[in-house]
């Protein structure tokens, strides 16, 4: 009897350490359960609380799972890897962890082209109607280049040049249009002690890069460059690119490569709220993420598109997009279409623009105020458009990072330790790797 | 319960091997060889837990690893191509990752002696030597090792900081603006950087370990050596070091583990492996790969390689420093 007990005992003992490491069941109430896995950006939470309320309201059987954070990334990789998929992910590319990538990489996605041919629930127009014209279409939302739409676009922001307007009128300078007065600005600027170029880290080139190449070469040779035509790198519009940041870059301020690391690029971000430093690569979102920061007097945030190549030359201004997906893995696929549809209703967009968040829906951005209608009315300058998209995905390729050859080697051309030739080696090595990976 | 207590401890040794030492037993003395299995049933039972959770958490993900390294896999797609040594052979000829394992090694080589000495002198200094306030230091020396990671990265990038840093700074009010240097962004700089917050974060800990083995060496050998005129230098070298030998051992081949791991954590925290990849190292490396990369075999590879070059490192130290236990 004693040897039974223990024994049964030790067994419910190892039993009980193994079960901590399973999971416990979702909700049983009958209702239909919808995973929504939302990335807590700039922002906020609130916007998705909100959002789900009112969604849940709009459909009384169906009960929302929210889940936000901002690192949302290691929290359901864990689960999706063993097979437990939310039902609809909020979460962009371009992030450092690159799941969305991965995902597309691997063919995972569902595809949401009927989407945009459905109802807004409760509305009586479809999404792709709603849609701002245009938005739908490149490569951040039909990753592949066919007609197929995998990521609806999300919120929609423009990436550019921030600056200080209040910097450059106590000065008496213009924003400048080109780059020959871009770095006559900085010639200037440097005898007054003001740097003219910043960036928070290297990765927040990736806005300017993919302007630059636009600007230069024109919509089709960046897209010849994003989809690793051969030789691409080695085209005098590919030179050009360079050269003009090889010369940008000689203008970086000096604390530029020293901060440019996780725990010191606010500092980079800092040295413009402190007016020694004209213009940095960045976001909408810089506004929230530096409101608690000290400025000098009269500040007051700019957003220019990068300057022309030459008198009167299209200029492009890279739209970051952020995404929302369906996992092909997901259970309640049906459910997760209509919460995406109605992720475009006047009600969620009301909701999202409270929060700053200004999705890509037609006649939006015309109703905004403040800081937000100065940024988004850079779409309204003459010659400029809006560029969308990214390298486009291809079979993982072991030990080729093209963006941090790109965008990373930014740190040494500035210290030196890369010359402008070995740049371009590079780049193109990794471009050509790419390419015979995507054929 | 009673079976544990009542039997003495010279019938150990058949436990420890139970599947081959007892089975002759039987036929020899039974009732004895009964009790015998029953207690070695109730030890296996005992033992099983660990021995599951071990397998489970231990083995099963290093087989993995090892399996994982032949595949092309991206970590979420559901194929997997078996492509044999082919990840290994890429991993040759990547710069990036023979940059990040020069990194890794200099940090192994340079922060352990670094540390391990330091250590060692901070705790001779602490144990022989009186000093007012010995807890004081011994607490402050040891802070350190209680504090989250991201608490020291966050103070170094106060330290290092190339504008008002406590580095550059110091260099400053002692007008040697010569020697100012930007501490994270300079490619050859950086690495000792972190090497520098890595023996910062570890020294202390070392130097309680080797405190504590220092003061169990009889008091009456320092003074017989100082009765024949040893100095203290002397007596550290011929009297304490080959005294704690083995402990030195022990804790060589543990801070080699650590390091990878600790090497790791602060370039994450600290650089990112920037700036342009000067500071990456061996596991930031991989992780990059496994996961921002999409390559998950090949990220297992580089798991391989840390795996096989920790082993053997730790093998290579266990062997050098093989010396005859001196017993006082």
């Amino acid at each position: 009897m004693k040897k039974l007990l223990l024994t049964t005992g030790v067994a419910l003992t190892s039993l009980a350490l193994l079960a901590g490491c399973a999971s416990s069941g979702g909700a049983e109430s009958g209702k239909e359960t919808l995973e929504v896995a939302a990335l807590e950006g700039g922002y906020g939470v609130e916007m998705y609380t909100e959002l789900v309320a009112a969604y849940e309201k709009l459909n009384p059987d169906i009960d929302v799972v929210l889940q936000t954070s901002k690192s949302l990334e290691d929290e359901i990789t864990p689960n999706m890897k063993a097979g437990r998929y939310p039902d609809v992910v909020v979460l962009g590319q371009g992030r450092a962890a690159g799941l969305t990538e991965s995902l597309i990489k691997d063919e995972a996605l569902e595809d949401l082209t009927p989407v945009l041919d459905a109802t807004v629930p409760g509305e009586s127009v479809t999404v792709g109607e709603k849609l701002t014209a245009g938005i739908v279409g490149g490569l951040n939302t039909n990753p592949y280049g066919t007609d197929e739409t995998y990521l609806m676009p999300m919120f929609y922001s423009p990436t550019g040049l921030f600056y200080d307007q209040n910097l450059l009128a106590t000065h008496g300078w213009t924003v400048p249009t080109t780059w020959d007065e871009m770095f006559a600005l900085g010639d200037e600027a440097e005898a007054e002690g003001i740097s003219l170029f910043t960036y928070p880290t290297s990765g927040y080139l990736d806005s300017f890069f993919f302007a630059l190449l636009a600007d230069v070469g024109g919509t089709d040779f960046y897209t010849d460059v994003m989809t690793y035509d051969e030789d691409v790198w080695n085209t005098p519009e590919a030179d050009e690119v360079l050269d003009i940041a090889t010369r940008l870059l000689s203008y970086a301020a000096p604390t530029t490569v020293g901060y440019a690391n996780e725990q010191d690029f606010t500092k980079n971000q800092q040295s413009i709220l402190d007016g020694k430093t004209i213009f940095m690569p960045n976001g909408t979102w810089i506004v929230n993420e530096m409101a608690e920061a000290p400025r000098t007097d009269g500040f007051e945030w700019g957003l220019t598109p990068l300057p022309a190549v030459s008198e009167g030359a299209d200029r492009f201004i890279t739209t970051s997009v952020e995404s929302v997906w369906v996992p092909s893995a997901a259970k309640n696929k049906d459910a997760a279409l209509d919460f995406v549809a109605y992720l475009y209703s006047d009600e969620a967009a009301e909701i999202f623009t409270g929060s700053d968040a200004i999705q890509p829906i037609e006649g939006l951005a015309d109703t905004l105020e403040g800081e937000n209608a100065t940024f988004y009315q850079v779409y309204d300058e003459p010659g400029v458009s809006a560029l969308l998209g990214g390298f486009a995905s291809t079979a993982p390729v072991e030990g080729v990072d093209i963006k941090g050859t790109l965008f990373g080697s930014a740190d040494s051309i500035i210290s030196g330790d890369r010359t402008e030739a070995q740049w371009q080696e590079d780049i193109s090595a990794a471009s050509e790797k790419l390419r015979q990976a995507g054929d | 319960m009673t079976s544990l207590t009542t039997h003495p401890a010279p019938s150990r040794p058949p436990q420890e091997s139970p599947g081959a030492a007892d089975r002759p037993l039987p036929r020899t003395t039974p009732r004895r060889s009964a009790t015998v299995r029953a207690k070695n049933r109730f030890v296996l039972l005992c033992i099983l837990p660990a021995v599951v959770l071990f397998l489970v958490f231990m083995v099963v993900p290093t087989v993995n690893v090892f399996r994982m390294s032949l595949f092309t896999w991206s970590g979420f797609s559901p194929d997997m191509t078996f492509v044999g040594l082919d990840n290994f052979v890429t991993l040759a000829g990547d710069t990036q990752f023979v940059r990040a394992f020069q990194n890794t090694v200099l940090l192994l080589v340079v922060v352990t002696i670094v540390t391990i000495s330091l250590g060692l002198v901070l705790a001779a200094v602490m144990t022989r030597e009186s000093i007012r306030g010995k807890a004081v230091f011994r607490f402050v020396f040891y802070i350190p090792n209680i504090l989250s990671i991201v608490v020291i990265a966050a103070i170094f990038s106060a330290i290092y900081d190339q504008e008002n840093g406590l580095v550059n700074g110091t260099l400053q009010a002692l007008s040697l603006e010569g020697l100012q240097q930007v501490w994270l962004g300079d490619q050859k700089l950086v690495v000792y950087s972190i090497g520098i917050a890595m023996v910062w974060q570890s020294v202390g800990y070392y130097m309680v370990m080797y405190m504590s083995s220092m003061s169990a060496v009889p008091e009456s050998l320092y003074e017989a050596s100082a009765l024949d005129g040893a100095g203290p230098v002397r007596q550290f070298f011929d009297i304490t070091l080959p005294l704690i030998w083995q402990n030195i051992r022990t804790t060589l081949t543990f801070f080699i583990m650590s390091a990878v791991n600790l090497s790791f954590v602060l370039v994450t925290a600290m650089t990112e492996g920037g700036p342009d990849g000067s500071s990456e190292v061996l596991l930031s490396y991989m992780y990059k790969q496994a996961y921002t990369n999409s390559s998950y075999g090949y990220g297992m590879s580089i798991g391989v390689v840390i795996f096989a070059f920790s082993f053997l490192v730790s093998l290579l130290v266990s062997r050098a420093t093989k010396r005859e236990p001196l017993q006082f």
